[in-house]
């Protein structure tokens, strides 16, 4: 065996692998404590949050699981540190920002928090939470407000600031901050327990480099991203060269009604390189749906990362994106520009983008081919908890639809939305009505909510809340779906629309996405969600499986005659001539 | 009289026999049956009544106590050949388990969305809903329509379900509902077991409760049968003592009670280990102790401090969630049999694929090609070929060379010993790093303990797993092999008991918390008379999970004995303030805190038992001495002298390299450690390195 020496050439392959996987167990535990801390619904249910390793380059070494909206594009923000602050970083520093513009961040309550880490008086690694925060101020609690005038009017915007100088925390500075969202008792825990995450991994890595000792880890790091590389290179190469189109819509940007919004992404390849192209996309938007370029970025790259080799999934890190180029014009909906609005883009625009990638790259392999996942189906509440007097807010997603389908599976049910691909988590039915004055009426799949395909997508399901508290406004920003689908692939069907009502007795009044609406106390508000894009022709998915779907309810004798040429009796037989017949004619 | 632990394993039923007059301790190995893994068990107990020269009706005779831990709820769980099981439960809330809070499968990288989807145990035709609800308080908003019930019931019954499970929302504040239910199901369904989630798990989160009711419901008959098989056979031996079950919470308990709590079996046997290790560290003085269980498919860690086994309520069984308190053992994929390979990231890899028993690895010569850790640990001289199991298999050396130079060494460009050695430090580094990261989770310093290794392949490699760690002390009891049975011997004899209460601990009801833990006391004194403990012997732990108001997780604390009062109340909370800063480096005084779900522990002690002290020795050793043997130690060739066990007595001392062979285990002894023989005959392996020199081990491997 060879030992790692001076120039990086020759890691051996043991001291490499534990480095490896020594990293990797580094970022799941920053992930971990955030987890475990958090106190609001987004970070400590949704996980909807960032936590990784980068080195001194900016280069992401090693990043856990979590919403595709932000995790491999923290690049960015690492870069504009760096070159903001230069010298003037220091062990016991933690850098705060929220910009969009200047941090590279998705929308206002995604707050990073930045800390670099030394070793031997040297800056080696650079370490960041960043999570979704209860609270950022703007006209409405949550940051899903559909129609501020600018970005801010969305909310208090912090540039890269520094919140603790070499180990000591600016009290004026946190006071400053919290002084400016609602509720920030809970904002505070949130802030301390994502800083906490950066203790832990500093602690961790440190602890990792005495092992190893420094070079022989910043060895280790060119070689893993060099591995990444070559296996995402040699995956490209067997993909046809070619250029392949994917688009997607969203409802539309909550200011101009009614009028969709799209996404296009034109995927190029040529030998063992990728280019993402989204020239094609609507104009920047006046109302909430922008994305700025590092939010694009993280989606059409996790987009891409669904079509390599499974076996390597986990071990994604700079390497894997060298490869690959992004294009998105300045202007664009998918790199938006300061004073853009960008709060709802996460949810609109952003899960397009994803969509539009994995369109586009299913035509390229149909035999990897992936369809979109039920379409986000959230809102916030702004309202008074009268049992005990108390302002709240509160979000969910507990009412989308499951996954899409992919070739040779149907799609997972109860998985939900796409942009975090089955890592995150739904509400608790007894937890959320112990905590809100809501109480769930229904919570369950109903037939014909999925796209039909020759593997299905996951179930849509319907869900009623009833209001047990004082009237509450709602901002529907996080929901999509009522006008557009999410694409299925290969022949399969898009994931059916959905809708949104409030029922107050018998009289039931439909309600839009990215709007404002009111539920006032006793009345229920009731989604129904389609769920995933199927993928295949539907007429060739085995009758057996119709069969099953028919007899656990899940499809109903019509839809399964009507979708998938499928004819299915009252005692549950399938009649094979008049099945036969109906998919000759197809 | 005798005191006898079974752990029926996958592969072999385990029985330690302790003969109560002299304390000595004997160990037997039958092959497990997995059609009726009774008959396997009484197999066992043949062997040890042919070993004490009695037929087996008059050995079971003499058998007061016997603790039996088995596989058999988990494999049915793993294999899903479990009952066909219906479910009854709140009306448009029937897809709970399906929908499972969104988790896709939960070992599977997000980018990897090739994965079939989650087949629930039991399928949608078979989840009935009934019109009924409750809430958090308590209150009945709807009464139960015993109609609709009666009508579910039928329909499960027309389906030929063997097994129903009942799962109400809020059960846990407001059971009538699902007892009224259970009754009606029991009526018309009167051979079927039934389970209520109020039951399995009185505890809030709707999905956790109702999963955890369903896997009981899956495994409970077969559960039952085998008991009932069970009892039989050892009845018709003449068995009249005391047969007890061991828990997935590290607690023992009545055939009785286990019968309609099957999901309690979940984990038995692995569940034992963490009793064994806190033994064998309390004989060698060290309370904070790492139990290392090492089998041939995985490694079972248990972390333990201050000699409390550790419980979580965190648990995956396969693709199910398990909500119950249990032992809290982290299990990965590396064991003597896991296979290396290399893989597209051109990375050495071990596990998780094992070759099992069959083919085994490639130096059993059943066809084996692929190599295992076993292999390199034959190549690296640590496992002599004719002297495995104590000479029961004679192992193929030129079989796992082959193996290793095929499959590792040539495309790495090394000798075969450097691809032994690279095996060896690729499943060391491995299980050190699972091992870290289950110390590091919780907050610990993992060099502040003793490895206590067990399992067939746990003292060859305890010791270099403890260099890595920087872990300076390595303890082999003298059942090493059969660990998981010793640690039945070594559990407590009781019961968990749960009850979930949320308020805030600063507005909390002293009387409701009075009466939560009252009830629990009451319930558990009652039921121990069942295992025979006097009232007055029953001891109780308290606990309590607790999180900061708003926050999603939450922490389980101590809660004082005795008057609940404003005081004790105040303790709970700084307990829960000093626990949160030491599991995530901070804490907020500041911030209000929230009750959630009170546990009562209650244990009996079981009656004591005393190994028989190994036979005393001066420190040389010279005489135990039986061949010296070539051994690599990190690449490095070593003359290495091999003791025979059975003729270490205890204080005998000796320096490594060494090798300690004993019957049905090995131990391997780097340089730089020193092995003393122990009273009870274990073997204490102690570090001569300083490892208070951070840096001194750069770039090692």
């Amino acid at each position: 065996m060879t030992r790692p020496d001076e120039t990086g050439q020759d890691v051996d392959p043991i001291t490499l692998s534990t480095v490896w996987h020594g990293m990797q167990s580094i970022a799941r535990e920053m992930r971990h404590v955030v987890d475990r801390t958090a106190q609001n619904y987004l970070l400590a249910q949704l996980h909807d949050m960032a936590a990784g390793i980068w080195d001194a380059q900016a280069r992401t070494i090693a990043v856990p699981e979590g919403p595709t909206s932000m995790f491999l594009s923290q690049h960015f923000a690492v870069e504009a540190i760096l070159e903001k602050f230069g010298d003037d970083l220091h062990p016991g520093d933690i850098i705060i920002t929220n910009d969009p513009f200047k941090g590279h961040c998705n929308h206002l309550p995604d707050w990073g928090f930045i800390r670099p880490v030394f070793y031997e008086d040297e800056l080696v690694f650079v370490l960041l939470t960043r999570g979704h925060q209860l609270d950022t101020g703007g006209s409405f609690p949550g940051g899903y407000f559909a129609n501020g005038y600018d970005i801010h009017a969305e909310g208090l915007m912090i540039p890269p600031i520094k919140i603790y100088d070499r180990g000591v925390e600016r009290s004026d500075v946190l006071e400053l901050i919290w002084n400016n969202v609602r509720f920030p008792e809970g904002v505070k825990i949130d802030n301390y327990a994502l800083m906490a995450g950066l203790t832990v991994g500093e602690k961790r890595i440190h602890s990792l480099l005495d092992k190893y000792g420094k070079q022989s880890v910043l060895n280790c790091v060119e070689e893993m991203l060099d591995r990444m590389e070559a296996n995402v290179r040699a995956t490209i190469t067997e993909i046809p060269d070619g250029t392949y189109f994917g688009e997607s819509a969203t409802d539309d940007d909550g200011t101009t009604l009614d009028e969709q919004v799209w996404v296009r992404c034109e995927a190029t390849i040529a030998g063992d390189e990728m280019t993402l192209d989204f020239t094609e996309s609507d104009d920047q938007r006046t109302g909430f749906v922008n994305c700025v370029l590092a939010s694009t970025y993280s989606r059409a790259v996790a987009g891409s990362f669904l079509f390599f080799d499974p076996e390597y999934s986990p071990f994604h890190n700079a390497g894997s994106m060298r490869p690959i180029t992004l294009i998105a014009p300045e202007g664009s909906v998918c790199n938006a520009q300061y004073p853009a609005t960008v709060g709802g883009s996460p949810v609109n625009v952003g899960t397009q983008v994803l969509e539009a990638t994995v369109s586009a790259l299913s035509q390229a392999m149909p035999e990897k081919a992936v369809a979109a996942w039920g379409r986000r189906r959230g809102h916030y509440i702004a309202a008074l908890d009268t049992r005990n007097g108390q302002r709240y807010t509160q979000t969910t997603t507990d009412a989308d639809g499951g996954a899409g389908a992919v070739w040779g599976f149907d799609g997972f049910e109860g998985a939900m939305g796409m942009s975090g691909l089955g890592s995150i988590q739904r509400g608790s039915v007894e937890e959320i009505e112990i905590r809100y004055p809501w109480r769930t009426e229904r919570y369950h799949f109903t037939p014909d909510l999925s796209g039909a395909g020759r593997w299905r997508g996951g179930s849509g399901m319907v869900w009623e809340v009833r209001n047990l508290g004082g009237d509450a406004r709602i901002a529907t920003g996080s929901s999509d779906g009522d006008l557009t689908q999410p694409p299925g692939a290969a022949g399969g069907d898009p994931g059916p629309l959905s809708r949104m009502y409030i029922r107050r007795g018998d009289e039931i009044e439909t309600v839009r996405t990215h709007r404002m609406i009111e539920v006032k106390t006793g009345e229920v508000l009731g989604k129904v969600s389609g769920g995933g894009g199927g993928v295949g022709e539907p007429f060739e998915r085995d009758p057996q499986a119709v069969l099953k779907d028919v007899i656990d309810g899940y499809v109903t004798i019509e839809a399964a005659e009507r979708a998938y040429g499928v004819s299915i009796d009252e005692a549950m037989t399938i009649d094979e001539d008049r099945t036969k017949r109906l998919r000759d004619i197809d | 009289m005798y005191r006898i632990a079974i752990d029926v394993g996958g592969t072999f039923t385990d029985c330690l026999v302790l003969q109560e007059s002299t304390g000595e301790v004997r160990q037997f190995k039958a092959p497990t049956t997995p059609g009726d893994p009774s008959i396997g068990l009484m197999d066992a107990l043949k062997k040890a009544s042919a070993a004490y020269e009695l037929t087996i009706e008059s050995f079971v005779a003499q058998v007061g106590l016997l603790i039996h831990g088995t596989t058999l709820a988990t494999n049915t769980l793993i294999k899903k050949d479990g009952a066909t099981t219906g479910m009854v439960t709140t009306r448009d809330f029937a897809d709970v388990i399906e929908i499972r809070r969104g988790y896709k499968n939960v070992r599977t990288s997000m980018y990897n969305v090739f994965v079939p989807p989650y087949e629930p145990l039991v399928p949608r035709r078979r989840r009935l809903e009934v019109t009924e609800r409750s809430t958090y308080e308590g209150e009945i908003v709807t009464d139960l329509n015993e109609a609709d019930v009666r009508r579910a019931a039928e329909q499960l019954r027309a389906d030929g379900v063997e097994s129903v499970a009942i799962c109400f929302l809020h059960s846990y504040a407001a059971p009538q509902n699902e007892c009224r239910a259970q009754e009606i199901v029991q009526e018309i369904l009167p051979d079927a077991h039934v389970a209520t989630s109020h039951d399995i798990l009185p505890v809030w989160r709707e999905w956790e409760r109702f999963s955890t009711t369903v896997v009981s419901a899956y495994v409970g008959p077969v559960v039952e049968r085998y008991l009932e098989a069970l009892e039989r056979r050892l009845q018709d031996n003449g068995f009249d003592g005391t047969l007890l079950m061991m828990l997935s919470d590290g607690l023992v308990e009545t055939v009785d009670r286990c019968r309609k709590r099957a999901v309690y079996l979940i984990g038995s046997g692995p569940a034992a280990a963490p009793a064994a290790a806190i033994y064998a560290g309390e004989t060698a003085g060290q309370s904070n102790v790492l139990s290392f269980d090492m089998g041939g498919t995985s490694i079972d860690i248990g972390v333990i401090m201050d000699a409390e086994v550790p419980t979580t309520t965190e648990n995956w069984a396969g693709d199910e969630r398990v909500g119950i308190k249990m032992v809290d053992i982290h299990s990965a994929g590396a064991g003597g049999g896991s296979i290396a390979w290399i893989d597209s990231l051109g990375l050495l890899r071990v596990g998780p694929q094992s070759a099992g028993s069959d083919p085994g690895p490639a130096c059993y010569g059943n066809g084996g090609t692929l190599p295992t850790t076993t292999d390199a640990d034959v190549l690296l001289g640590f496992v002599d070929p004719d002297y495995f199991l104590g000479g029961e298999i004679t192992l193929d050396r030129s079989k796992a060379e082959e193996a290793v130079r095929v499959e590792i060494a040539e495309p790495l460009g090394m000798t075969e010993t450097e691809g032994a050695q690279a095996i060896l430090t690729a499943v060391s580094s491995f299980m050190a790093d699972q091992i870290s990261e289950v110390f590091t989770s919780r907050g610990l310093d993992v060099r502040d303990i003793a490895i206590v290794a067990g399992g067939g392949a746990g003292p060859v490699h305890a010791a270099f797993i403890a260099e890595r760690l920087r872990v300076p002390t390595v303890i082999v009891p003298s059942v090493a092999a059969t660990f998981s049975a010793f640690g039945m011997f070594a559990m407590d004899i009781g019961r968990n008991y749960a009850r979930s209460y949320i308020a805030s601990a600063a507005e909390a009801d002293l009387g409701r918390i009075t009466d939560l833990f009252q009830q629990m006391e009451e319930e558990a004194a009652e039921g121990l008379k069942d295992m025979g403990a006097q009232s007055g012997a029953v001891e109780f732990v308290r606990t309590v999970a607790m999180r900061y108001i708003g926050q999603f997780s939450e922490v389980e604390v101590a809660f004082p004995l005795g008057e609940v009062t404003n005081e004790s109340l105040d303790e709970a909370v700084a307990n829960f303030h000093r626990r949160h800063e030491e599991l995530y480096t901070f804490e907020m005084p500041w911030k209000g805190t929230e009750l959630l779900t009170f546990y009562l522990k209650a244990t009996v002690q079981k009656a004591r038992f005393e190994l028989r002290e190994a036979e005393e020795g001066s420190s040389d050793s010279s005489s135990a001495q039986k061949s010296i043997r070539e051994c690599i130690f990190n690449g490095v060739p070593a003359e290495t002298p091999v003791y025979d066990g059975s003729l270490l007595r205890s204080g005998n001392r000796f320096e490594g390299p060494a090798i300690v062979e004993e019957p049905k285990t090995t131990i391997v002894v780097p340089p730089a450690f020193t092995c003393e023989v122990d009273r009870q005959h274990g073997y204490v392996l102690t570090s001569q390195s300083d490892f208070s020199n951070a840096g001194a081990q750069a770039g090692e491997n």
